[in-house]
């Protein structure tokens, strides 16, 4: 029977082959109740592959995966009264209205809804009587999130509910997200935006060609595989950058002729001003940030998270 | 099976059929045109064979009363022309294919040969007529043996030969009434069969399908749910079907259960095909043409549209293959022939193929989109 755990999720060893192909190769992790978990990965890493199999749509090829302490090979039924999911790249019928989509989910839950609760927080008071047909992305997944919660589930999957917005469409999103964090819901989430991923998770997955590579608070992941800081200089003196190449730091310049150092401590940082002062050469700005999960995936895979950085802007 | 689930997603299906007009619109529009188009044509075939114009040149009471025996007869519906017009004339301009002209001094032999009993009075009945005209031969014959029975009738003596029309159909049918339940077996099996195709996967590929298999619903309520809503669709369709032709052609077709079974069977039979054809081809528009591919020779060689005798005899064995010649032949038996046994008969063949195309269709069927 269901035995009570303080996880929400238990992936032990699973993997799943297409054929040859090991989509999810050997993987463990938990997830707890009551936080917001993200798996954090490119483009065919195994997220949705992984995702799929915990909501039960998908078997694994072999390994053990529990949701709330049910094994879901075998509780199908039980699992999908306690769960809600926004499948990746979700859509509804075209020519249903929001209220109609969010009653006919319920619907199928056969429970008692707030409907107008659901309305409000994912904010689509103004659209209620809207086909699906005629909404923006960011509305749609908006509906979809609140589809995902009609069965007032104790732990939402939501697939890349950003993936394909614009900048602002994907913040109202984060904004229900955060709403749903508050709540204390538990909440399963798959992104390849680490912007996303450091907002709004507790823990973070990275997770490339179907293996978890890394895991932790957005914070320990960075202080653990990322520990250093990065150091820009605007110079205005050519020879800034042979000062701090003699020092033995390693500084690379930009596209826009920055110079780019990497240190271990703010002390470095210090070391490397003076040295400059000291020289009697000028710089005109200067900028030290800690790395993000951007980083981190980099030092971690080789790759980048995005193929094209800018796509977040641009898209 | 969950009624309450099987009713929300019918909602769902007639809500999104009825606001999408265009598909509504062909769905019950596209068979009532087909009705109305062969069923225009036909009916000028249908009543031209049995409209005679007759030119009474006596004007008499006795030839009056032979005109009105020619229509007593009950196979033709008379015009009576003019007198004064040339009769070669009037079937040139009004294009009638013959005339039958009865002769001045048609009284005056009548009068001769039945009281004064002169055997050698008699009358020449002539027939001006068109010879381009395919059905005037059949329409001289039919005029010849009614005329044949009038001369045997004055002879006095009892006919040697009787003859007793007995046709091998029950009752006399008009091409429309064939035409009719065929159309009604058409229409139900392309709405099942599209709306089935197009729909799953239209579904599968915007992944409501997958969506779906994360709540409760299960794949017999979908299904059911889907059999219910074609179901609707092809009885309000039928009705429509049904109303148009009592209104403009007044057909007359027997309505009885049978029809409503012949309906159902229908949708089973290609809602279950279609869904084999959805586990087969992924493709919306590979899965559309497969289903043409299945649908268009079955509407014309099953006998949809014209009777399978007219095709040679290779083919009509080949129509006896198809599961559609069965719900041609069942709802003709039940509506035109009022023969319960051959529909019966009909009914068992195309209710075998049904369950077995179903339970294909529920096995084809995958819930979970995943391997
Ligand atoms: N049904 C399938 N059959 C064969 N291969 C599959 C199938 N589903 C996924 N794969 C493969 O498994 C790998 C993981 O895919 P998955 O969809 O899980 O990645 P993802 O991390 O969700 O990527 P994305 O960001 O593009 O959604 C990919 O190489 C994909 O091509
Ligand atoms: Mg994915």
């Amino acid at each position: 029977m269901t035995k009570e755990t303080a996880y929400a999720v238990e992936v032990d060893r699973l993997t799943k082959r297409y054929g040859d192909l090991p989509a999810v190769d050997d993987i463990s992790f938990t997830v707890r109740k009551g936080e917001v978990f993200a798996f954090l990965g490119p483009n065919g890493a195994g997220k949705t592959t992984t995702v799929e199999i915990i909501e039960t749509i998908r078997p694994p090829t072999s390994g053990k995966v529990n949701l709330l302490g049910m094994d879901v090979t075998k509780k199908k039924h039980d699992i999908v009264h306690r769960i809600g999911v926004l499948p990746q790249g979700f859509s509804s019928f075209d020519r249903i209205t929001v209220r109609e989509t969010l009653l006919y989910y319920a619907r199928l839950f056969s429970v008692k809804t707030d409907i107008d609760g659901l309305i409000e927080l994912v904010n689509l008071r103004d659209k209620t009587k809207e086909q699906y047909r005629n909404l923006s992305g960011g509305l749609k997944q908006r509906l979809g999130i609140a589809i995902a919660l009609v069965n007032n589930p104790e732990v939402v999957f939501l697939d890349e509910p950003t993936t394909g917005l614009d900048p602002r469409a994907r913040h109202e999103v984060w904004e229900v997200l955060l709403g749903l964090k508050k709540k204390g819901k538990t909440v399963f989430l798959t992104t390849h935006y680490m912007e996303e991923a450091e907002l709004l998770a507790d823990t973070v997955a990275i997770i490339s060609k179907g293996k978890v590579i890394a895991m932790g608070t957005p914070g320990e992941l960075i202080e653990r595989n990322a520990n250093y800081l990065s150091l820009t200089l605007k110079p205005i003196d050519e020879k800034v950058f042979e000062i701090v190449r003699k020092m033995g730091f390693g500084p690379v310049l930009d596209n826009h002729k920055n110079i780019k150092v990497r240190v271990e401590h703010t002390y470095d940082v210090q070391k490397i001003l003076n040295a400059i002062k000291d020289a009697g050469a000028l710089y005109l700005g200067l900028d030290v940030r800690k790395p993000n999960l951007e980083e981190v995936f980099l030092k971690l895979t080789g790759e980048a998270l995005r193929e094209d950085p800018d796509e977040m802007e641009t898209e | 099976m969950n009624l309450r689930i099987i009713n929300a997603n019918l909602v769902v299906k007639l809500m999104g059929f009825y606001r999408e007009k265009t598909t509504m619109f062909f769905t019950f529009a596209f068979p009532i045109i087909l009705i109305l188009v062969f069923g225009t044509i036909f009916m000028s075939q249908d009543s031209m064979e049995y409209r005679l114009c007759v030119q009474d040149l006596d004007q008499t009471n006795s030839s009056a009363q032979a005109v009105e025996i020619l229509e007593l007869n009950g196979k033709f519906k008379i015009t009576r022309v003019d007198p004064a017009v040339n009769a070669a004339q009037y079937v040139r301009v009004n294009r009638v294919n013959l005339v039958l002209v009865i002769p001045k001094g048609y009284e005056r032999s009548l009068i001769q040969r039945m009281m004064l009993n002169d055997q050698n009075a008699s009358v020449t009945i002539t027939y001006i007529y068109d010879p381009s005209s395919s059905s005037v031969i059949t329409k001289m014959q039919i005029l010849n043996s009614v005329l044949a029975v009038i001369n045997q009738g004055m002879s006095g003596k009892p006919p040697f030969i009787r003859s007793v029309e007995e046709s091998i159909l029950t009752r006399k049918y008009r091409f429309i009434e064939f035409f009719v339940p065929g159309i009604i077996a058409m229409s139900v099996m392309t709405l099942s069969l599209f709306g089935t195709v197009d729909s799953d996967t239209e579904l599968r590929q915007k992944g409501i399908i997958r969506k779906l298999s994360t709540t409760p619903i299960t794949r017999t309520d979908w299904i059911l749910s889907n059999i219910l809503y074609h179901f609707i669709l092809a009885v309000i369709s039928t009705i429509a079907m049904l109303l148009v032709s009592y209104a403009v052609f007044d057909v007359s077709l027997h309505i009885d259960a049978w029809l409503l079974a012949f309906i159902l069977l229908d949708v089973f039979a290609f809602v279950g095909t279609g869904m084999i054809l959805t586990r087969f081809v992924k493709e919306a528009q590979s899965a559309a043409a497969a289903a043409n591919a299945i649908s268009f020779p079955m509407m014309f060689l099953s006998g949809s549209f014209f009777p399978i005798e007219l095709m040679p005899g290779f083919l009509q064995k080949f129509a006896r293959t198809l599961p559609l010649f069965y719900v041609n032949e069942g709802l003709r038996a039940s509506m035109v022939f009022r023969d319960n046994m051959a529909a019966l008969r009909s009914a068992a063949i195309i209710g075998v193929f049904a369950a077995v195309v179903f339970i294909l269709g529920i096995v084809a069927t995958k819930w979970e989109e995943g391997k």
